[in-house]
């Protein structure tokens, strides 16, 4: 009987794992994940097709696009590293006018990295400021830098667009870094031409930034600008981020200087140049169950406020065109204040399912872009579904967007 | 001196050899931190493998560049995704509670809060990189006998860890260490609440920049226990990280080697 009851004693002191534990052991037992090798190369092409159905009457309008984005990015020596980015579009809608292909060379630069803490870039530069997601004051290279647009999203608008020509070197210690580049005048007009590298959009005039970051606390690195070039006045600038709590980051993006109106620049008006700043100010918070909601605030003290706008509006249709015109090439806000709202929901109820929403909406003139998607992606793979629906007055900001609603299809796959 | 004060004087001089005999709480916590983190500034290659149900869902592979902070003993790191290819080249610093995610497509260099980590898989480096001996207080628990994560029983100081700090990412720490040699063999991760966020495993330990150090954790998912990370470190190497590159406006500028 003592014989039989040892073991059994035994068996029942013997530690166990718990069952759940003892499955996830055995998964790992089963992994073979070996580590990926990084490319130099990194190449994707997109497939999409598109409907849309004007303001007002007026039947749908179909399109089609295809896609094919590269980036290229390699230490060939010790210090030196080539990057190259570029991507062409192939649009394709109902009626041959709206047939467009554009080229677009993003980037393609040398980098030298001399020393750990010093280097220099030379060429094409995507240079980007600006901590704010919905409008960046201190992103001085934007303008012009849009041959197409492919999606309002803003990292979309932010990732597909031409770098300056420029000359750039940096220099980083412990907690702070200064960056300065000089970006020359080299062509004197913009071109539509399919394949050209389009210097008259970006290197227009002769321009400079000298940019400063120095950290201030364990938590707090603020970043100082200083922006100028041929035919204007240097703008300071200032980004800023905080974590109030765990959950929630809080942003601020400061430009300001003596400029010109938007409306005095755009309509040859007088000059009225004045201290003048634009700002872009927000929080995002992250729930628990991965949804992170972006609520932005951005003022645009060179745009119009709402009696200017007003006129505008209702006078000569060149005039307000024109306006328009110039400043979605500059990438600016027409009016003075707008919201700007932003939620992803990543692995939406199901993994690797992610929901994105963004409302635009002027506090001027009331008008609103309501943006969606629902992208799933599997490895090398994503599909997309995007809808977008413009509201407002006639002429108001969203309201004179030609499309009213606009639903795009897309599929993607990663080389 | 009396027989009486003669045992007296003997039994404390045996109390004290016995307390120095064994190590505080503080000391074991220290040692096993050591054996999972190297002493000097490091690099090292992570898959992480995600199963949910017992399907694998995602794979990830990441180049992990790492240095002690000289005052906080804190981890440091950049990480550079390599695979899958959607995410090849993004980049992230971690600097305690300062998380910054850098994308080369957009140039966007986008401030994550604690939060935002905690749910992404970053979250699980955590469970790896981390000095637990500077953030917790460590007292011993008992001494039992526990499987490891390769299924062999191992005699086991069980910690109860609590947070010294509340920035910290778990309120309360279980772990298990080697009695034999502080080797981390399993943890158990809480929140304030006492709710479970994560179990880890600590094993396939091998000899790896001058010590045996685990080569693979796999965490369990407090909440669902059927989503399961394994990590697998690879490629260990020294590498010095300048302390000007662990800041933002680095992030555009690392490429490792």
């Amino acid at each position: 009987m003592r014989a039989l009851l040892l073991p059994l004693l035994l068996l029942a002191a013997a530690p166990a794992l718990a069952d759940d534990d003892d499955a996830a052991l055995l998964l790992a037992d089963q992994t073979k994940a070996t580590a990926e090798q990084g490319g130099d190369w990194q190449v994707y092409t997109e497939a999409a097709v598109s409907e849309w159905r004007p303001q007002g009457p007026g039947l749908a309008v179909h399109g089609s696009r295809a896609s094919l984005d590269a980036r290229f990015d390699k230490t060939f020596a010790p210090g030196w590293r080539a990057v190259f980015a570029d991507r062409l579009d192939l649009n394709r809608s109902d009626g041959a006018a709206g047939n467009s292909d554009y080229n677009t060379l993003k980037e393609a630069y040398l980098s030298w990295q001399a020393a750990p803490d010093r280097i220099a870039d030379l060429g094409r530069i995507n240079a980007r400021n600006g901590v704010a997601m919905g409008y960046n004051p201190t992103d001085y290279f934007r303008a012009g830098a849009l041959r197409t647009v492919v999606s309002l999203d803003p990292h979309s608008l932010r990732e597909n667009r031409l770098g300056s020509a420029m000359l750039r070197g940096q220099t980083l210690w412990n907690g702070g870094s200064l960056t300065a580049l000089y970006s020359p005048r080299l062509a004197d007009q913009p071109s539509s031409a399919d394949f050209n590298p389009d210097f008259g959009a970006t290197n227009r005039h002769d321009r400079w930034q000298i940019a400063l970051s120095e950290k201030v606390s364990d938590t707090l690195s603020p970043q100082w600008l200083l922006s100028g070039g041929a035919g204007q006045s240097p703008q300071l600038g200032m980004n800023l981020t905080a974590l109030p709590n765990d959950s929630t980051v809080a942003y601020l993006e400061w430009s300001g200087g003596r400029a010109p109106s938007l409306a005095a620049q755009a309509l040859l008006r007088p000059d009225d140049a004045a201290f003048r700043s634009q700002l872009s100010t927000g929080l995002t918070y992250t729930t628990q169950n991965n949804i992170s909601f972006t609520a932005e605030y951005e003022y645009n003290g060179a745009g119009m406020d709402e009696a200017a706008w007003k006129s505008l509006r209702h006078g000569p249709p060149a005039a307000y065109g024109r306006y328009r015109s110039f400043v979605t090439k500059l990438q600016e806000l027409p009016t003075r204040d707008n919201l700007f709202l932003y939620a992803v929901w990543k692995d939406a109820l199901v993994k690797n399912l992610d929901l994105t929403a963004m409302v635009r909406h002027d506090l001027v003139d009331h008008s609103r872009l309501q943006w969606l998607e629902a992208r799933y992606h599997w490895p090398r793979v994503d599909i997309a579904l995007q809808s977008q629906l413009d509201t407002g007055e006639p002429g108001s900001t969203y309201g004179a967007v030609p499309q009213r609603r606009l639903w795009q299809a897309l599929a993607r796959y990663y080389f | 001196m009396t027989l009486k004060r003669l045992i007296t004087a003997g039994i404390l001089i045996a109390a004290s050899a016995n307390a120095a005999a064994a190590p505080s709480a503080q000391a074991i916590l220290a040692a096993s931190d050591a054996i999972r983190n190297p002493g000097k500034p490091f690099a090292l290659t992570v898959v992480l493998v995600e199963y949910r149900n017992a399907r694998q869902v995602d794979s990830n592979t990441l180049t992990v560049y790492s240095k002690a902070d000289a005052n906080s003993g804190q981890f440091r790191s950049l990480i550079r995704f390599v695979a899958p290819a959607r995410d090849a080249n993004k980049l992230m610093l971690k600097n305690g509670n300062d998380l910054w995610f850098y994308d080369p497509s957009s140039k966007a260099s986008i401030r994550l809060s604690p939060q935002q980590r905690l749910l992404g898989q970053a979250a699980n480096g955590d469970v790896v990189t981390v000095n637990l001996a500077k953030d917790y207080k460590a007292q011993l628990a008992g001494e039992e006998s526990i499987l490891d994560g390769d299924r062999q029983s191992r005699r086991c100081y069980k910690l109860a860890l609590a947070a010294v700090s509340p920035d910290v990412t778990y309120h309360h720490i279980e772990m298990w260490i080697d009695a034999s040699n502080s080797r981390p063999v399993k943890a158990r991760f809480y929140t304030e609440s006492g709710q479970l966020l994560k179990t880890a495993y600590y094993r396939r330990y091998q000899p790896q920049l001058g010590a045996e150090r685990p080569t693979e954790t796999v965490i369990i998912d407090g909440l669902d226990p059927n989503w399961v990370t394994v990590m697998r470190y690879s490629d260990y190497a020294w590498r010095e990280v300048p302390e000007a590159w662990l800041q933002r406006d680095y992030l555009p500028r690392f490429k490792p080697e």
